[in-house]
């Protein structure tokens, strides 16, 4: 296996472009990309695109669209999904791909427009797609699976509304810092405390909307990475995991889950970031910045454990002490999150890179993470997807 | 109207996933002869790895367990939900049974503050709406026991 380095990032800005498609999106995040490598469209050997689930055959096909715009080249375009964690599935698939020594170049790209309002079934069909009975028999969207959990989590360990409320605080800090961001306000703990209750424990400001947004990275083999950036990003590792059997977790589209926990909470995350913390021989206590999945305050919490930031039960005192942010421990999100940027499903992944890359560049102005080394970006995607990627310069 | 004729006046709004015995609601569940596990729906397979797969057979779930957590929703949920009406705020909570599996549903017959982690709760049918027949559509749900 070769050392491979991303040489090139782009981002569309996270937000609602009702006037724009979601190839508009792609083919500005990919344009980004290639000027910040001043690479040439024709160098790119290999194309890893997520798909675009609400983009009917278009949108399952995303590299393609966005391929064709740049101008059709013959080279592999592959499409993958893999729920909120398609943009790992995506960027592994790329890094694969050069490791291997098949390819030396390969752009990774994830779009993402979310259709209006709370998400919900894709299909009609109970007999195959768990995904459906969980709408029409319970009203089972995804807030409530997070909100369980979370109350378990109160229960067990004693996490506060308070708690609850200085995740947002804390984040929303980052993300008025951050010119992509959707969300760019600062919050008090009293408006947060104040913001209505979508469901127990958790309110509106502390769970992430639906955005639409598009990023795009361009990976190197590192031995040609030189040419194409001052700085290249090593990626130290990148992973999948899925789930493991035993875990308690209620996992969105499921209607049950074991009593008996016989595996770790958030299982295929685990697995994720411990198989990268195997392939990149690398720890918890090395990552300066960490770009966890903070689809709710609960997450914030959680992850931090899951990953092995922190023991069982930990996570809010490392909040309260300030390890959290930026200049403590380790800098949990210094994006601003999902909590400033909204999940975009195809692109959040590639997103959470790119922002790790630029934190690794000290390209982040008021955010920056001083003499940030080892950079890591945590997914999690709905039915037992997550990935984990571990860069460092 | 007797217990049989309001049974008969009732239709599940998808098949399979609950029915009415002679002491009350039960969820259909499936278990695995060789690992034990046991499903629900009933067709969500998850077995243990290693395992033959089988047998499988069909069983009813306890009608109590215990309330494992809760949540109440404040907002209405999306299609394919359907009510008669907006029913928010509504509880809704995962329940352990003693088969060792833990099932969420909608909460009924209380408010939130009626709940306590850990409490007995029972399974029962829940009344969504009804259809053009005048028959109730309903899935399940649970209450705390009396
Ligand atoms: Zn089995």
């Amino acid at each position: 296996m070769r050392d491979v380095a991303i040489v090139g990032v782009g981002m569309h800005p996270w937000g609602k472009f009702e006037g724009k498609n979601f190839i508009d999106l792609g083919v500005d995040a990919v344009a980004k990309a290639l000027a910040d490598a001043g690479m040439k469209w024709e160098e790119i050997q290999t194309i890893c695109s997520g798909i675009f689930i609400w983009g009917g055959n278009a949108g399952h096909l995303s590299g393609q669209y966005i391929a064709s715009v740049f101008g059709e080249t013959g080279v592999p375009i592959v499409n993958v999904y893999a729920a909120c964690a398609t943009g790992s599935s995506a960027m592994r698939t790329a890094y694969m791909s050069i490791a291997s020594g098949q390819v030396d170049v390969a752009l990774c790209l994830g779009v993402d427009m979310s259709p209006k309002g709370v998400l919900t079934a894709k299909s009609d069909n109970p007999q195959q797609d768990m995904d459906v009975l969980r709408w029409r028999m319970v009203g089972l969207s995804n807030p409530p699976y997070w909100a369980l959990e979370c109350k378990k989590r109160m229960e067990k360990y004693g996490t506060t509304e308070r708690d609850l409320a200085d995740v947002k605080v804390l984040l929303s800090k980052y993300g008025s810092q951050n010119p992509n961001a959707r969300y760019k306000k600062l919050y008090t703990r009293d408006e947060v405390l104040g913001s209505v209750m979508v469901c127990d424990p958790l309110r509106l400001y502390e769970i992430c909307a639906t955005s639409d947004g598009a990023a795009a990275l361009i990976l190197c083999a590192a031995d040609k990475a030189k040419e194409y950036a001052s700085k290249p990003v090593k990626v130290a590792a990148t992973t999948i995991g899925s789930s493991i059997y035993g875990d308690p977790t209620l996992r969105i589209s499921a209607l049950s889950a074991p009593a008996k926990a016989e595996a770790p909470l958030l299982s295929e995350s685990y697995s994720a970031s411990r198989q990268a913390y195997e392939m990149a021989g690398i720890g918890p206590e090395d990552v300066d910045v960490l770009e966890l999945p903070d689809n709710s305050s609960w997450h914030y919490l959680q992850y931090l454990e899951t990953c092995g930031f922190c023991g069982e039960g930990e996570a809010e005192k490392m909040l309260a002490k300030g390890e959290t942010e930026i200049g403590g421990k380790v800098a949990v999100c210094p994006s601003g999150g999902f909590s400033s940027f909204g999940e975009a499903i195809g692109a959040q992944a590639i997103w959470q890179v790119a922002e790790v890359v630029t934190q690794l560049r000290g390209q982040c102005g008021p955010r920056q993470v001083k003499n940030a080394r080892v950079g890591m970006a945590q997914t999690y995607g709905l039915m037992g997807n997550s990935g984990t990627t571990i860069l460092e310069v | 109207m007797s217990q049989q004729e309001q049974a008969a006046n009732a239709v599940p709004a998808y098949p399979g996933l609950f029915t009415e015995a002679q002491d009350g609601v039960h969820l259909m569940s499936a278990r695995c002869g060789d690992c034990g596990t046991h499903f629900f729906p009933k067709n969500h397979q998850q077995h243990r790895p290693g395992c033959s797969r089988g047998p499988v057979d069909e069983v009813l779930l306890h009608r109590k367990g215990k309330l494992a957590s809760f949540t109440t929703l404040h907002y209405m949920p999306p299609k394919p939900f359907k009510t008669e009406k907006d029913i928010t705020p509504f509880p809704m909570g995962m329940v352990e049974f003693p088969e060792g599996i833990q099932v969420v549903g909608i909460i009924t017959d209380c408010s939130q503050d009626d709940l306590k982690m850990g409490m007995e709760m029972e399974t029962v049918a829940y009344t969504l709406y009804r259809n053009e027949d005048g028959q109730r559509v309903q899935t399940w749900g649970f209450r705390p026991v009396k």
